[in-house]
């Protein structure tokens, strides 16, 4: 019997080999899985554990500056204050709280509110609890900073939209569509967008997006079990890394700061828009479309009420207008009438015609807007007085498609591909087109208005530009573009627009041309001359006027009869400065202008832009001379605080 | 280094006669461990507790517990405590059934008393307690016959009392270690076959019950995340979860002292009582940690020799069920922060911050080498 080594003891010997054996197998199962877990996971472990302890933080990235052809900034980034809260650093909310809403005159819930939405995030992430403070908020808070642990005024680069921000030109920002998040980084997967990001909507926001946006940097942190910033641990030298951002590339532009103001001062109160062209090469020199709306809204992120309001104006304020604003051209058309009679050799400009004040053809009579008449007209008084009987009797002899044919050859009906919003093709309607759309064949009464630009004629603002451009450089239709140079944050070109013909028009003589452009002079430097109001001392300006009867003229025979606003015409002005080898070209859409016709409301606008241009250029050659070059750019350069050569005008 | 130094206090402070003449290699061998252990785990307590008094309060014990080892260890003689061990019992169980009524509440449980500046948790003495009744049972109870269940009612009365008492603090893992203390010391008893086919055939239809009825939802919980750590990774699972990753990231050599990102960033939980052994690992890698098992699987090796040269019942029983109490807690705390074992708050002997832990630990350690010291030094008394 194994029982009892000594006399006393009751316990088994047997069991003591058993326990010792049950203690050795516990022990090497334990060791067992202590390698397993050390040794043989040990890397993966690490791994998590190196997740577990760093975080890393965003970076935003400065989206590129937009610079005017002078290197003036139309849109930069301007650090927005913001004030935020940092819940790892705060020792008591609610003190913190009311001593921050005594100073800010802020109700507590707010801040509350905010803290709200962005529950359960790390501890060490800012929350803004209050967006773009004042200089003099924020020298409150930095007085006040020693009673406010852990609240603190972040910076963080935002656009700053000035007043004179072309809105639909620029574009707006705003936060990226979270739906549209997969689908626009599989494009990106370098760069990805994270929610909350602002991307550009429209105009060269959008279109150079992945330009401007620049790339975001980021830091790694070190934070504990609670998410709280802690001191990092050093271990073999292994640094936490971090990337700086990368700004985004700078566009300059063709545009022209001044002139841009210039412009939206004179079209100030007005619906529609301008285009100021170069018509030697399709530089914009400066755009607008009105009503616009405000980028800073939208960046700041808009009220749904905003938005709709935005969407239901008659007037489209989110419509860029130059592009994408369709208008019958009215009288600005005779002048492409005119050069395809000379071109057809129906009129010559000594070819005269009555004008009684009314024209007969078949039993519908069509009114001059001079009810008296203009008596007997040659191609220059015509355009001159805007004379409609002599337009209606040279359209009905050159006949639909003839004035198709020239309407095309200048480029009209055909989208001019500038890249910026959305354009519409505008329409030059021949008799097949009618057959095709209406299904009825031209008739001979259509044509009468289609040769004073109303009836199924319509341009675009930027097409009516080019096409007086085109007038004014005898024949040569250039692109119209705005992106003169695009340079990254090295100061390196990554683009540059070389100037773009789309045709030239060979089927136009160059003496019609000048033909055309003498007569159109006329129309400005003659004191009875339609577009007098657009004069501009001691330079020659040509241009047409043109005024769009919205409602047939039978129907509102006595305008003040009218009501709305709706049932206004349109005022249109085309124009270009000097007459011969011209500097400028420009368009002058007034949609349902209060004011008055062409002559009375927009010739002015014209007027007084290129009386802008002028007057700048001047300036402008006259600094330039009396600094030396070297010291005007240097001036420059600090202006703009960013490094990157200035071009000279 | 360190524990060398720390060893040689501890072997100054012994008292002269002993130092002088050490009475078998068991009591140099148990002291020594002693020695080295604490110094591991103090030094360890440092790292873990690092922004809080841990360590300065665990060192401010010692006093308390070392004189409490060396009370145990020298003075008071293994016969005493057999004399008084119902008394211990029946105090322990008074305590207990205070607790359970006024107790100090921490973590869902009511686990300690407050005297005065003294807070203490009943249930760490319990162990003790445990170890002490059964071997006071089977020495008082002799029989030559194998034991049946019948001739084990009363002792079943006490342990059961003690367990109900624990489990209704509640705290599932002291109970656990009470009734497994007790189980181990039976296996060293001759029981009689039917007895333990009774037992055996009746212990799933216990485990029902028990599931049903007695665990608690966080309990259960636990048992289930011990199946599936990823189940919940940011409550229950957590602990385990970020254990293991202490453990793991640690490696062959470990991050280094004062180095373990996993428990200086307080991803570990309960880092300075039960999780301890995760900071260790973490710092000192796989070849630390297997030091530390070598010496608890040594000092369980020596407890159980103590215990086969036993002189009697009492001290023998008394031997296996206190190294059984030191083997059981460390193989379930470590098996615990290697994700085998749910989470129990079981504390590491030596390494846990906790003054009644500690206590027990000492006074376990005492009564082994005084049992020792009687084994080979009878014929001295």
């Amino acid at each position: 019997m194994t029982r009892i080594h000594k006399q006393e003891s009751l316990l088994v010997e047997s069991r003591f080999l058993w326990a010792s054996l049950g203690v050795f197998l516990v022990l090497s199962g334990l060791l067992f899985r202590l390698w397993y877990v050390q040794i043989y996971k040990g890397d993966f472990y690490r791994g998590q554990s190196e997740r577990n302890r760093v975080r890393k933080i965003e970076i935003p990235a400065p989206r590129g500056i937009i610079y005017d052809r002078n290197g003036e900034v139309i849109l930069g980034n301007s650090p927005y204050f913001d004030l935020v809260f940092i819940p790892q650093y705060v020792k008591d909310r609610d003190t913190t709280f009311k001593i921050l809403s005594r100073l800010l005159h802020v109700p507590v819930s707010k801040f509350e509110a905010r803290l709200e939405m962005v529950q359960g995030q790390p501890k060490f992430l800012p929350i803004a609890i209050k967006r773009n403070l004042s200089q003099h908020e924020v020298s409150i808070i930095e007085a006040n900073k020693l009673f406010l642990p852990g609240i603190e005024v972040r910076v963080a680069p935002r656009r700053d939209y000035g007043p004179d921000v072309p809105p639909h030109l620029i574009g707006y920002l705003r936060e990226i569509d979270p739906k549209a998040l997969d689908v626009t980084n599989k494009a990106t997967s370098q760069n990805p967008y994270m929610m909350g990001d602002l991307v550009g909507k429209q105009g060269l926001e959008a279109r150079w997006e992945s330009y401007l946006r620049g790339k975001r940097g980021y830091r790694l942190i070190q934070v504990d079990a609670f998410g709280r910033q802690t001191e990092g641990f050093e271990e073999n030298g292994w640094q936490f890394p971090s990337v700086s951002s990368v700004p985004g590339s700078d566009l300059e532009l063709t545009i022209d700061k001044e002139l841009q103001k210039v412009t939206q001062e004179a079209f100030n109160g007005k619906n529609g828009a301008v285009v100021v062209l170069n018509p030697r090469n399709g530089e914009i020199l400066a755009s607008i479309s009105e009503p616009g709306f405000d980028p800073k809204a939208m960046q700041n992120g808009i009220s749904a009420e905003d938005w709709r309001r935005l969407n239901e104006n008659t007037f489209n304020p989110l419509l860029d207008k130059t592009t994408g604003g369709e208008f019958p051209p009215g009288s600005v058309y005779k002048a492409v009438v005119a050069l395809a009679a000379l071109e057809e050799h129906v009129i010559d400009p000594n070819k005269t015609y009555f004008c009684p004040g009314h024209y007969t053809l078949g039993n519908r009579l069509f009114a001059c807007h001079e009810k008296h008449g203009h008596g007997t007209v040659n191609l220059m008084r015509a355009l001159m007085k805007s004379c409609d009987v002599y337009f209606y009797q040279v359209g009905v002899e050159l006949g639909v498609d003839r004035i198709a044919k020239y309407a095309k050859a200048l480029g009209l009906g055909s989208l001019l591909n500038i890249g910026l919003n959305r354009e519409s093709k505008g329409l030059v309607p021949t008799s097949s087109w009618k057959a095709m759309v209406y299904g009825f064949p031209w008739a001979a009464g259509d044509t009468p208005s289609l040769s004073i630009g109303q009836s199924y004629n319509l341009m675009t603002p930027m097409q009516m530009a080019n096409l007086y451009a085109t007038i004014a450089n005898g024949g040569k239709v250039w692109r119209p573009y705005v992106v003169n140079r695009v340079t990254n944050h090295v100061g390196e070109t990554v683009f540059e627009h070389r100037p773009e013909l789309i045709r030239e028009v060979t089927e136009i003589k160059a003496e019609n041309f000048a033909l055309v452009r003498n007569a159109l002079m006329a129309v400005v430097m003659d004191p009875q001359g339609t577009g007098k109001n657009a004069q501009v001392p001691g330079v020659t300006v040509a241009g047409k006027t043109g005024s769009v009867q919205v409602v047939n003229l039978k129907k509102n025979s006595n305008k003040s009869s009218d009501v709305s606003m709706n049932w206004k015409e349109h005022a249109m002005f085309a124009a270009f400065s000097p007459a011969e080898n011209a500097e400028i070209a420009i368009a002058v859409v007034s949609q349902n202008d209060l004011v008055g016709g062409g002559g009375r409301s927009a010739a002015p606008v014209a007027g007084k832009i290129i009386a802008a241009y002028w007057r700048l250029k001047e300036e402008r050659a006259l600094a330039l001379k009396q600094a030396p070059p070297s010291a005007s750019n240097q001036q420059q350069a600090e202006a703009h605080s960013h490094e990157k050569s200035e071009k000279t005008n | 280094m360190r524990s060398r130094k720390k060893q040689t206090e501890g072997v100054f402070l012994m008292p002269e006669g002993d130092l002088k003449r050490p009475s078998s290699p068991q009591i140099t061998l148990l002291c020594l461990l002693f020695c080295g252990l604490l110094s591991i785990g103090l030094i360890n307590l440092y790292s873990a507790g690092v922004g809080a008094s841990y360590f300065w309060t665990q060192l401010r014990n010692l006093i308390g517990t070392l004189s409490a080892f060396f009370v145990f260890g020298w003075i008071i003689p293994i016969k005493r405590v057999n004399t008084y061990a119902y008394w211990f019992v029946a105090l322990v169980c008074t305590l207990l059934l205070i607790v359970l009524f006024t107790g100090r509440v921490a973590g869902g449980a009511q686990r300690w008393i407050s005297l005065g500046p003294v807070s203490f948790q009943p249930s760490e003495f319990a162990k003790l307690a445990i170890a002490v009744a059964v071997a006071r049972f089977f020495s008082s109870n002799r029989q030559d016959s194998p034991y049946r269940i019948r001739d084990l009612i009363p002792l079943i009365g006490i342990v059961g009392s003690v367990f109900v008492l624990i489990f209704a603090q509640p705290d599932f893992g002291t109970a656990g270690i009470c009734f497994l203390i007790a189980a181990c010391q039976l296996m060293f008893i001759r029981i009689d076959i039917r007895s333990l086919a009774f037992v055996f055939l009746s212990a799933p239809i216990m485990a029902a019950f028990g599931w049903k009825v007695l665990l608690l939802d966080y309990q259960k919980l636990r048992i289930l995340n011990l199946l599936n750590p990823n189940l919940d990774p940011q409550n229950s699972g957590y602990h385990a979860m970020q254990s293991l990753i202490a453990v793991g990231s640690g490696g062959v050599f470990g991050k280094g002292f004062m180095q373990g990102t996993q428990a200086h960033l307080r991803f570990l939980p309960e880092r300075h009582t039960d999780f301890i052994f995760s900071v260790f690992a973490e710092e000192h890698g796989f070849w630390g940690s297997v030091v530390v098992f070598l010496g608890f699987g040594l000092l369980t090796y020596i407890a159980l020799d103590i215990a086969k040269h036993a002189k009697d019942t009492f001290a023998g029983l008394l031997a296996v069920g206190l190294g059984t109490l030191l083997f059981l807690e460390f193989a379930i705390n470590i098996a615990m922060v290697m994700g085998m074992f749910p989470v129990v708050g079981i504390p590491l002997p030596f390494f846990s911050y906790g003054s009644s832990a500690m206590l027990t630990v000492c006074v376990s350690l005492g009564l082994l080498i005084s049992i020792n010291r009687t084994n080979s030094g009878a014929s001295k008394r």
